[in-house]
């Protein structure tokens, strides 16, 4: 089953439940806690692994083409903005990565409401949002009317 | 819905609604926030925008970036770029249109929070190939959506939008949409004055490669269950280019990508016994395609053909060499890295099967094939075009809008935009969102109404499969087999089975012909009439019954168009049979269809190439 | 009505000494239905493999003293502040519960045992606790029950469903309303039936609760804390597959 819950690490919180693309991870009737009800709709996303507080989600690859006794664990940072992983392989050997996934902190981004009001002649020119500004060269390109 | 819960109706006014919030649909919101500040701009999503859509787990490169402040590219390169990867045939104003704006959406991306990788030397974004600049994506989806947040008056998680709504007071207007909650159950009545549809392109209409747990595997996101093309479709709006559909190589089982191993690593493919095997095949598919085998860079679909006749002379497995790559330390982490930022599974396979790259060259396989919008592939709605170039067949009112008045798209809903990926579609939708904010301000007074009769008879049909399920469930002891209704899963399946079988997919090596059509629409057919005997247990299954109407309902578009194009355009995507060669004299043109939401009849049409960029 | 425990009144027809038989029987049920789940569940042989696999695979073994410090923190932080729930509101409605039980159980044994007849009056201070106990109970539980569960909250389930893992909580909220109710009804009436018709509705509902073990999550309240005591061990040790905490990102960006 792609994604799996650690029986003694979930606390049924319904992060998981919140997030999951494909609304695959519910909760169980008989311990309250989060499974995944549909493994062959699963992406193997890791969007639930990679919210869960507890650290409770953890995959195993695809029982079709997936032989057991692999692991790829992810931890991810919000705050430090970094993301990382360690992978062990049925073999053993063992490779980590750390990787950054934001420069900025979060919540940061900057209203688009915040900007100064477009004129109406703006409105109907082709120039978007931040044009020709954040292109950094001087004019939108066009081509001449067909 | 027990006996305690009862269903509401919600009804959410708005003036531009935005069905789906992935890259399309946030940066659609943005849009329409930045130059309609006193409207009110709904987006609406049936999972969670955080991670929803196909960039659920990141992305590594960014696809389609210019460089124009660095004269890296002109926008007219990239239209030539996609022209020629889908062998002649895009909507070369839409293309240059997106080429033109993708610049700023990369910066504000950058300048968001998004990490992009520079090369030390030259400071600027460091390319992965001629279009494709490298970054650091495993949040890439959340650093958007919180732009979409910010824009957006409202966000509706967890609503699966099934049906558009129709103006009463005027023909061919949309006027909003209807869904359902996928938590509690309740209907929700969508009432805009413009609706930007940006929601997934078709993954699971073929069937897949694996078909147990691993059918989850698809390369294109599984939750992309082709509401781009069925909400319009179900509306009359006119799509093109449905029989184009993609297959991608990739590495095998986890479909892991092979971009940044092709350009940056630069790795390289070799059949079983070590040799080089693309050459081989010039001169057959000269004899198929002409002159566009000698375009560079070859064309996709070509190199697939390549490819799949290697496969099938039996000089396969075909791996990627990357043994010499890979003792590099860095590029080791980049090969690596590329996967865990956005394609997890493929790690997970090697780590499965002891596969170090270092010591293996590891297998690719050619997918199962997809139908979506914006990757090395155009199928869509037919939209109208820039108003400052377009030419005067391409363009009949706002840039992006589709043949039904009010009705938007962008992302994977867009036909004839190759080549525009997570950049091009956010673009896409900035495109959108602000001619949807044009739309709105022309309007004055005369908004669209909704129909009450329209909006109460889906209600009824949006939940039948409960009750379907509910009354039927009681012939049976237990179990899924019933004779008098089927569980979405099933009817998934068989509408795989049958796109397989006779519309090309991977078990007659992408091959169709007009019998095989013929045949396959014969049993969508019988499908169709079945799919109004769904039966759903849960919301969950419920949302499952309305992917799986969507997904038939583009199948049958694709399938329509296949018949209708009577030639072998992309080699290496789908083969005609019966005309197996690329026709230029007869068919170098657009695909158009639409359906009639009367009569539910079809209507195929030409539509000519205009080649405004030499 | 918070003067006097609420047990003295009914050591008139029903003897201390049975009373507190009863009391020693629900806690052996508690520990008999713990371990019969565990044998029944194989959950235990699970636990200790698991155990031994972690320090089989424990880069930095961990010692008698730090094992007895992790312990020790356990007991501190997961348990004495139910710290293992990750959300804010879930975690004050357990803490709630969690000793709103404790001092209504405690209130009830010394209560039946040291001061079970109106000639041997309780101190006031116990029925005061085990009314407060109460409450807590029935504030935190209510409000977990009503608004908290996670499938009513997150996956948008009528408060009204009613599913196997919902046992326990039931069990214990009906077992303490009906307590409380018995006590006010008790108080206010003069010898009524409707007194002995709680009570007896009472002990029927808290004989469920402590019977029904095997079946629900009470037997968790031991799970839990084993299994935060092993997360501890299994950080310490180094044997966890999840990568470390990162320092700093990879190189520049």
């Amino acid at each position: 089953m792609p994604t799996f819950v650690y029986m003694t690490r979930c606390d049924g919180c319904g992060q998981c439940v919140d997030i999951c693309p494909s609304d695959i991870m519910h909760i169980d009737p008989i311990y309250r806690r989060a499974y995944n009800i549909e493994p062959n709709m699963c992406w193997e996303c890791y969007a639930c692994v990679k919210a869960c507080p507890q650290h409770a989600i953890d995959v195993r690859g695809y029982a079709d083409f997936a032989p057991l006794g692999h692991s790829v664990r992810v931890r991810r940072e919000e705050e430090k903005g970094t993301v990382s992983w360690k992978i062990k392989f049925r073999d053993g050997r063992e490779k980590n990565f750390v990787s950054p996934i934001r420069t900025t902190p979060w919540g940061s981004i900057k209203s688009p409401a915040d900007y100064d009001r477009p004129s109406q002649d703006a409105l109907k020119a082709q120039e978007l949002s931040h044009e020709p500004e954040k292109l950094h060269i001087d004019a939108l390109p066009a081509l001449p009317p067909q | 819905m027990g006996l305690f819960t009862s269903r509401k109706t919600v009804f959410v006014d708005s003036d531009i609604l935005v069905i789906g919030g992935g890259f399309g649909g946030c940066g659609a919101a943005y849009e329409s926030r930045y130059w309609g500040r006193d409207l009110k701009v709904v987006v609406v999503e049936k999972a969670n925008i955080e991670r929803s859509g196909a960039v659920a787990q990141g992305l590594y490169a960014i696809n389609c970036y210019m460089g124009m402040r660095w004269d890296e590219n002109q926008p007219e390169d990239h239209v030539r770029y996609a022209r020629n990867d889908l062998m002649g045939l895009v909507r070369e104003d839409l293309g240059y249109d997106i080429a033109r704006h993708v610049d700023s959406s990369v910066h504000m991306f950058e300048e968001w929070g998004l990490p992009i990788m520079k090369n030390e030397e030259t400071g600027r974004y460091l390319r992965e190939g001629k279009w494709q600049i490298m970054i650091h994506g495993e949040s890439y989806k959340p650093i958007i959506a919180e732009a979409a947040r910010k824009a957006a008056t409202e966000v509706y998680n967890r609503i699966m939008v099934t049906h558009l709504l129709m103006d009463k007071t005027r023909p061919n207007r949309v006027a909003g949409a209807v869904g359902f909650s996928v938590r509690d159950g309740n209907f929700y009545v969508f009432r805009a004055k413009a609706v930007i549809v940006a929601a997934g392109g078709a993954s699971h209409i073929f069937k897949p490669h694996s078909v147990g747990e691993g059918m989850g595997r698809t390369w294109y996101a599984p939750w992309s269950s082709a509401s781009a093309y069925a909400l319009p479709i179900q509306v009359g709006a006119k799509m093109t280019q449905m029989e184009n559909r993609i297959v991608l190589t990739r590495f095998k089982d986890g479909y892991g990508p092979v971009g940044a191993y092709f350009l940056h690593l630069k790795t390289y493919t070799e059949n079983a016994y070590g040799d080089d095997y693309e050459a081989t095949w010039y001169d057959s598919i000269k004899e198929l395609v002409g002159d566009y085998v000698d375009h560079q860079p070859v064309p996709t679909c070509l190199r697939n053909h390549a490819f799949l006749q290697e496969i099938k002379a039996g000089r396969g497995p075909i791996r990627m060499v990357t043994k010499e790559a890979f003792a590099d330390p860095h590029k080791e982490t980049v090969g690596w890295e590329n996967f865990l930022g956005m394609t997890i599974g493929q790690a997970v396979v090697w780590a499965s099967q002891n596969i170090d790259p270092k010591e293996t060259n590891p297998e690719l396989i050619m997918s199962e094939p997809y139908v979506m919008g914006s990757h090395a592939t155009c199928s869509g709605a037919w939209a109208s075009g820039p108003e400052d170039y377009a030419p005067a067949d391409y363009q009949w009112g706002y840039n992006r809008m589709m043949t039904v008045e009010g009705l938007f798209g962008a992302g994977d809903t867009i036909g004839g935009t190759a080549h525009k990926f997570s950049s091009g579609s956010f673009t896409e939708g900035r495109i959108a969102g602000k001619s949807a904010v044009k739309y709105v301000s022309d309007m004055g007074h005369g908004a669209p109404q909704v129909d009450e009769a329209e909006y109460e008879a889906l209600k009824k049909a949006v939940y039948q499969p409960m009750e379907t399920y509910d009354v039927g469930r009681n012939e049976i002891v237990a179990g899924t087999v019933s004779p008098s209704y089927l569980l979405p899963i099933q009817g998934l399946q068989r509408l795989e089975k049958i796109m397989d079988e006779y519309v090309g997919g991977t078990s007659t090596n992408y091959l169709t012909n007009e019998p095989m059509l013929t045949r396959g629409m014969e049993l969508l057919g019988m499908l169709k009439e079945d799919i109004n005997h769904l039966g759903a247990d849960s919301l969950h299954q419920l949302q499952r019954a309305w992917e799986l109407h969507h997904r038939v309902l583009a199948s049958e578009s694709v399938a329509r168009h296949t018949m209708f194009r009577e030639e072998t355009r992309w080699p290496g995507y789908y083969y005609r049979a019966d005309h197996p060669q690329l026709d230029d004299d007869n068919w170098h043109c657009f695909t158009l269809s639409r359906r009639d939401p009367g009569t539910g009849e079809w209507a195929m049409e030409k539509a000519p190439v205009h080649h405004i960029i030499d | 009505m918070l003067s006097s425990s609420p047990f003295a009144e009914v050591s008139a027809f029903i003897s201390p000494t049975v009373m507190q038989v009863y009391i020693v029987a629900m806690i052996l049920m508690v520990a008999g239905g713990t371990l019969f789940d565990m044998v029944h569940k194989k959950s235990a042989t699970y636990f200790f493999r698991a155990w031994r696999k972690s320090t089989g695979n424990a880069t930095t073994p961990v010692g008698g003293g730090e094992m007895a410090s992790l312990a020790i923190r356990t007991v501190a932080v997961e348990i004495l502040t139910s710290a293992e729930f990750c959300k804010v509101r879930r975690r004050i409605a357990h803490l709630l519960t969690f000793y709103g039980f404790l001092a209504y159980v405690i209130a009830t044994v010394i209560m039946v045992f040291a001061y079970p007849t109106p000639a041997t009056p309780a101190p006031a201070i116990l029925p005061v606790l085990w009314n407060i106990g109460a409450l807590m109970v029935l504030a935190g539980g209510y409000w977990f029950w009503f608004f908290l569960r996670v499938d009513v909250a997150w996956e948008g389930n009528s408060p009204f469903r009613l599913v196997r893992a919902d046992l326990f909580v039931v069990s214990l909220l009906v077992s303490v309303t009906l307590g409380l109710v018995w006590e006010v009804v008790q108080a206010t009436t003069d010898g009524t039936i409707w007194t002995n018709v709680f009570l007896a509705l009472y002990i029927l509902s808290t004989t469920v609760l402590f019977a029904s073990v095997p079946f629900s999550k009470f037997s968790h309240m031991f799970y839990k804390p084993a299994a935060a005591f092993q997360k501890r061990v299994e950080e310490a040790n180094g044997s966890s597959n999840l990568p470390a905490p990162a320092e700093t990102p990879r190189g520049k960006v």
